[in-house]
């Protein structure tokens, strides 16, 4: 057969056309920028031509990177409280923001300036206590914010993209500033002015007193060596502005010629370790990051890391990446490359530093996390099941096996909240000795189908052996079910705010979402489907429902859709909830007080790990486990 | 032919990788790609290993080393055009005008559409093995899994490759009398 295969192969007598495709090549190598210094000039390091910049530190996240990102439903009913998140093993402070909120940080001494974009708040928080200090309304979106010249500056996008300067003294936007299109990249407060370049590639120079003193072409992407980096956008190269305002002779090559398809080019340039690093992409396919000699531009090492990078800065001799995608922090030790990588309690953004804490802004939920024991983090191990076309199917697991007698708990996330909701509880049961496993890269958006079977081929490659606990939320409980269908080694499942089957197209009809516009058909498995699946028999079981009061039943909720149509969505879910208990004889129905729809797993945090290990308990006790 | 890259030392190792390897990067473009967009991708595999020619290693796993490369960039290629060479469709429209194919076609031609009817991910592997004749370390490496688990995954694939095969030869039996009567 395989010798057949081979005979068959369509391309074994295809000739290459060798001087085209030399041509070809040719072509591109020469499009290929000159590393290092043009012809003709004297070399010198950068290094050399730094002066001494007393720059406020600015963290720039850029781009409207979460601005496409769904409201979840696009509903407020699901704003949730601000929710006190149980805290991470190393994670010293969490702050809670609201929901949605965090979009992006700057840092001025000891306070942290955050613009909660989707909630119209600037607040501040003193980064020694961990406490909100303030909030202002900004009453209009906006994200982008730097800090420079005693003032705060925000990127807005209504009235055509402008920016703003807040004032703090006096609590309120003092200066608008048009700017000719959407702000695209930065802002950054660099030598005695505001950087920021709008959508058309126009780079605003604007002066402490809210002036544009000049504009050219080209996209900011940071500063690093005393330096600020731009990309050219015809070119793609980098070119650096020195302090007096005037271009570098130097240009770094824009290395990431494989995600430049996504339109995304660099994304952000930093300085670690006296080297320069740049970031490629964006969300979500930006992936890799790529070190520079400073001095003649050489490219010097490039690491692919994951999905959705979104920033990185330098602490405690690493280079720290946030992923948006896998919720993920990634440490780059400068001195040996080594790569670890930390699940974060939600969609990771920007990085900042503050005496000596690591503070990561998390996007769904909105809070800012503190590192200060960066040692104590709960390392995931990374297992690659299906590396087809760059959507990697991954497991990410932790805790390492002490006692064989316990299960290994399989985590499904919902489908539109994604790894991070499980770290909370993932770091608790790992402590404990549990193997836990989330399961999926679903920003891929794989049905239940390919999940289930791409789980099951990853358990089997990493030798992963059972018995499971399948600890599932949303639509993952779809592929949870999918695996669990007729196997004997899933002995138990915890079910969390499990969506009922065809939930997404009823709220579509209800609402009324045109085809197309509302829930992604991936969110859901067909009932014909649903109903060919075996029951678990007395497998322990037990669904976990939200608190109805603060989301169907809510008033928010009730005055958005009108009673009618919140009490069919209830009914609807209601039954979903009673169809999932159903599916064994031996389950249990519960409801976590004081938690949102897709929130329990942080607002409730022990009552989930409650529930898995007294499901784990039973499970053994009715010799399931042995 | 003249290198543009330069008369360097780093010019001459490169048109030195071109020389060696240029055939088999093609072809392992045109597999996946077709014919349209092979070149294209093929000569973006040269791009990249000029830009990272320090990580290209020497004498034959540079020939591995670049397939990886180039299966990174089909992949792009798939993601961002979401074009498909189908040999299956091929085939079908060959079918549509009659059996025209000889006999030794015949086999073939079923083996790629018993090929097109398995996953994704068992026709790579497939394809990587018997194509591209990658070792089951190097197809290891290239995907980031382990060596038994190729192993595995390889005896799976065959097993259902032939499965398919032998579906489908029942069908073309079925089909060929009808048609010669007819």
């Amino acid at each position: 057969m395989i010798e057949l295969l081979e005979r068959a192969d369509p391309a074994v007598n295809v000739e290459v056309d060798k001087r085209s495709l030399r041509s070809r090549v040719d072509e591109r190598v020469g499009l290929l920028p000159t590393v290092g210094p043009a012809a003709g000039r004297t070399r010198r390091p950068l290094l050399a031509a730094v002066g001494a910049i007393a720059a406020v530190a600015a963290l720039v996240i850029g781009y409207t990177v979460f601005r496409d990102e769904p409201l979840v439903d696009g509903l407020p009913f699901l704003a949730a409280p601000s929710s006190e998140l149980g805290n991470l093993p190393g994670i010293a402070t969490v702050v809670p923001l609201r929901t949605g909120g965090v979009k992006t940080m700057a840092v001025d001494g000891v306070d942290i300036w955050v613009m909660e974009a989707l909630h119209n708040t600037l607040t501040r928080v003193n980064a020694n206590t961990g406490s909100i200090e303030a909030t202002f309304p900004i009453d209009e979106y906006s994200e982008g914010i730097a800090v420079g010249a005693g003032f705060v500056w925000l990127l807005s996008y209504d009235e055509g993209g402008e920016v703003l300067r807040f004032d703090p003294a006096a609590g309120r936007v003092d200066r608008r500033i048009p700017i000719n299109g959407e702000p695209a990249w930065g802002p950054v407060w660099f030598g005695d002015r505001l950087w920021v370049s709008n959508d058309r590639s126009e780079l605003h120079e604007i002066s402490p007193d809210g002036k544009v003193l000049a504009v050219s072409a080209g996209d900011v992407k940071g500063e690093g060596l005393g330096l600020l980096w731009v990309n050219d956008p015809e070119t793609g190269l980098i070119h650096s502005i020195g302090p007096d305002g005037r271009q570098s002779e130097y240009v770094i090559p824009t290395h990431s010629g494989l995600d430049t398809a996504d339109g995304w080019g660099v994304r952000e340039v930093v300085e670690a370790d006296s080297n320069l690093w740049l970031m490629d992409g964006g969300y979500p396919f930006g992936t890799d990051i790529s070190r520079f000699d400073p001095g003649t531009g050489e490219l010097r090492s490039f690491a692919s890391l994951t999905f959705g990078l979104m920033d990185m800065t330098e602490y405690e001799g690493s280079l720290w990446v946030t992923s948006h995608t896998d919720h993920l922090l990634i440490r780059v030790d400068l001195a040996t490359g080594e790569v670890n990588r930390y699940p974060l309690p939600g969609k990771a953004g920007g990085l900042a530093v503050v005496d000596g804490t690591l503070w990561v802004s998390l996007y769904h939920p909105g809070v800012l996390v503190g590192i200060n024991q960066p040692a104590n983090l709960i390392e995931a191990g990374e297992i690659v099941a299906d590396d087809w076309n760059r959507y990697p199917h991954r497991l990410l697991c932790t805790g390492q096996q002490t006692d064989s007698t316990k299960p290994t708990i399989i985590m499904e996330p919902a489908g539109w909240i994604g790894y991070g909701q499980w770290s909370v509880v993932q770091a608790q049961l790992s402590a404990e000795g549990y193997v836990a496993c989330v399961n999926g890269y679903v920003a891929d958006n794989r049905p239940p189908d390919t999940q289930a079977a791409d789980l099951e081929e990853a358990l089997v490659d990493s030798g992963i052996d059972g018995p499971y606990v399948m600890l599932a939320a949303g639509d993952g409980v779809h592929a949870a079910r999918l695996f669990a269908d007729g196997r004997s080694d899933v002995v138990g499942a915890v079910f969390v705010d499990p969506i009922p089957i065809g939930f997404a197209s009823f709220l579509d009809a209800e609402l009324g979402f045109a085809e197309g516009e509302g829930h992604p058909p991936w969110l859901d498995i067909e009932q014909s489907v649903s109903a060919s699946l075996s029951d678990f028999g007395d497998l322990p079981l037990v669904v976990i429902g939200h608190d109805l009061s603060t989301t169907f039943k809510s008033g928010s909720f009730v005055d958005a859709v009108g009673e009618t149509t919140a009490t069919a969505i209830d009914d609807y879910w209601q039954e979903g909830l009673d169809f999932y208990s159903a599916l064994s004889t031996n389950s249990r129905r519960m409801v976590a007080n004081n938690s949102n729809m897709d929130r329990v797993v942080w607002d409730q945090p022990a009552l989930v790990e409650l529930q898995v290990l007294s499901v784990i308990e039973e499970s053994r006790s009715s010799a399931r486990v042995r | 032919m003249g290198s543009t890259v330069g008369q360097t030392q780093a010019g001459a190792r490169f048109d030195s990788l071109f020389e060696a390897h240029h055939t088999a990067v093609f072809r392992f473009c045109l597999r996946r790609l077709g014919p349209a967009d092979a070149e294209d991708a093929a000569a973006e595999v040269f791009a990249v290993a000029w830009r990272r020619l320090d990580q290209v290693p020497e004498g034959e796993p540079a020939r591995a080393w670049l397939l990886g490369v180039a299966y990174r960039v089909v992949g792009n290629q798939f993601r961002g055009r979401r074009r498909r060479w189908r040999i299956a469709d091929r085939l079908r429209m060959e079918r549509s005008g009659g059996w025209t194919i000889t006999a030794s076609d015949t086999q073939e031609g079923i083996v790629l559409e018993a090929l097109e009817q398995l996953s994704g991910r068992d026709r790579e592997l497939l394809r990587l093995s018997a194509w591209d004749g990658l070792s089951r370390g190097e197809i290891a490496q290239l995907i980031g899994i382990k060596e038994n688990a190729v192993d595995q995954r390889l005896h799976r694939a065959r097993s259902r490759l032939r499965s398919s095969f032998d579906q489908l030869q029942k069908e073309v039996a079925q089909v060929k009398p009808k048609e010669a009567s007819s």
